[in-house]
């Protein structure tokens, strides 16, 4: 119907000027060589991809992102779980604790990395500084590489936790009260209760919160970015920080495409697929 | 499960844990409150003075400082007009594609909630050339265009997703009374979505004023905002805890003076409406 256009078209040209234009000329950029510093422009196919999926760096990025990633995703995700389980329980003081639990939703990444970065400091941190120096452990947590990953990971389980935990805790009050009392009342045991009730019931919801959390994390530049950088070296340096480097730091600009049109489907593709499937659960 | 006839070791372990939880959520917000009342020698100090006299220097060099207190500014009028362009546009476009059932308003919802689940990487690289041609780095109105690519969508969807479930008798009333679409809009549809626009606006600023990554490439100086100011700050050398800890406690303010407003609608915002 033609009367609607005119709502629908201020948005819309707005939208295909700084989404759908962008989105479609990051495919062209990538297939030039186009450098800042550089003023000639060529065709170059896919030498940008070619170079940059032969280099090293794409490879260690793209192992780190793995394992952030789906670290995070197991972290996030259990912990969402197992406080969302208890405390649609029969709990004192469930209220209070259900706000402090979602506060850190609220928190700005880059606040939440800073307050770690800071808690973390070999120098002047209460954990890494004074609290684990007195158990023995004199390690610097973001000085190693290793370690540098877990304190990511841990500033990650703190701030990502809530948005796990709200989708989870909807989805345990979506099942029946009447089930648990059954269960509990025939003296279910807790691993059949979860095992034969609550996760098989709960399968939307699981597989809505692990889509989500990963299209999430592998976009996720502003936690790492405040706390590491992407170091020490290249030890917690994910695809976006590589990008902004190739982007940004060398002004790169066919290279960084290249790689966002890699992103672009390595998320856009198996995320479409899910999300068409949940809108239509969800209407 | 916890319920009342558990047995009493049961409970107490559920509630340690859950105590232990909440003591992990708390550490790091009590931490930079208290490092932000500190002096940078009483910030130094470990294990930390627990009684000290706060200072509220950290907080005096923000405010008058220049820099700093104009990424507040800036901060603050990017999510302002963020809101108000994400509504005024918004509603209309929520409200032609709640009404207005065909293939092509699916198509373009169905590309609106994409856009959403798109990496804000993948056209991070275009958004900064067609900035610098059009002559908008370092400005306000590149940074609150390019936020709008994050917010437009989200008010869409979300408002979309409310207006489908109005019932439609007033609207089909107010047509035969000889009422165009915007008086519709206007009387009708507006009084009734109260609440949810609300929500949609806290949400809205929240999301422009948490935002990072765009506002990081796309200024360096005079349209900075809150938290690029934080990471330029937290990656030099010479690491000033007070003053990083009073801006970033400065930055929770918004948020948690907004949290009533948004605790309710968050999940349906951040998860575009799947979890209700």
């Amino acid at each position: 119907m033609k009367r609607y256009f005119p709502l629908l078209s201020p948005a819309l040209l707005i939208l295909i000027v700084i989404v759908a234009f962008p989105t479609v000329y990051v495919f062209y950029v990538s297939t030039q060589q186009w450098l800042l510093s550089v003023p000639i422009r060529e065709f170059v196919g896919l030498g940008n991809y070619i170079d940059l999926l032969t280099g090293p760096d794409f490879r260690s990025a793209f192992r780190v992102t793995i394992i952030y990633v789906v670290a995070s995703t197991l972290l996030t995700g259990t912990a969402g779980f197992v406080l969302a389980f208890l405390m649609s329980g029969n709990l004192r003081g469930r209220n209070v604790m259900r706000t402090i639990v979602v506060l850190p939703l609220i928190v700005p990444p880059v606040v939440a990395g800073f307050a770690w970065k800071f808690l973390l400091s070999r120098e002047v941190g209460l954990i890494g500084g004074w609290f684990l120096p007195s158990l023995g452990l004199e390690a610097s947590m973001l000085a190693d590489p290793n370690l540098a990953m877990v304190s990511i990971l841990i500033a990650d389980l703190w701030s990502k936790t809530p948005l796990m935990f709200l989708i989870f805790l909807a989805g345990l009050q979506a099942i029946p009260e009447d089930l648990y009392e059954m269960a509990t009342m025939d003296g279910t045991r807790l691993g059949s209760l979860l095992r034969f009730i609550v996760i098989p019931l709960l399968r939307p919801t699981i597989a809505l919160a692990v889509v989500l959390r990963l299209i999430d994390a592998i976009n996720t530049f502003d936690l790492i970015y405040v706390m590491t950088s992407g170091g020490p070296g290249t030890a917690t340096q994910t695809l976006p920080l590589l990008g902004w480097k190739i982007g940004f730091n060398y002004f790169d600009f066919g290279q960084a495409s290249a790689l966002a049109v890699i992103m672009l489907i390595l998320v856009v593709v198996p995320s479409t697929i899910i999300i068409g499937r949940f809108t239509r659960l969800a209407d | 499960m916890i319920t009342r006839r558990s047995p009493n070791w049961q409970k107490a372990l559920v509630y340690a844990f859950m105590g232990l939880y909440l003591m992990f959520v708390l550490l790091p917000i009590i931490w930079i409150i208290q490092g932000s009342l500190k002096t940078t020698a009483q910030a130094l100090q470990l294990p930390p003075d627990l009684i000290f006299i706060p200072s509220f220097d950290a907080y005096r060099r923000i405010l008058v400082g220049g820099q700093l207190d104009r990424a507040f500014l800036n901060s603050i009028r990017i999510a302002v007009v963020n809101v108000f362009l994400a509504l005024f546009l918004g509603i209309p476009a929520a409200y032609a594609l709640a009404r207005w059932r065909s293939f092509a308003s699916e198509q373009a919802s169905f590309w609106i909630l994409s856009v959403r689940m798109a990496p804000a990487f993948g056209i991070i690289v275009p958004m900064y050339m067609l900035m610098r041609w059009a002559g908008l780095i370092d400005t306000f109105w590149g940074v609150t265009l390019v936020h709008l690519t994050i917010n437009l969508p989200l008010a869409i969807w979300l408002l979309r997703g409310y207006f489908v479930e109005l019932p439609i008798a007033l609207e089909e009333s107010a047509q035969l009374d000889g009422a165009n679409l915007i008086q519709i809009l206007w009387h009708i549809i507006l009084p009734m979505s109260r609440p949810m626009i609300v929500a949609v606006a806290a949400l809205v600023f929240m999301l422009s004023w948490n935002e990072f990554l765009f506002a990081f490439v796309l200024t360096s100086e005079s349209a900075v905002t809150v938290p690029v100011v934080i990471t330029a700050i937290a990656g030099t050398m010479r690491f000033d805890w007070p003053l990083m800890s009073a801006l970033a406690s400065m930055s929770l303010i918004p948020a948690f003076l907004l949290v009533a407003y948004i605790q309710r609608h968050i999940v349906r915002g951040l998860t575009m409406g799947a979890v209700k």
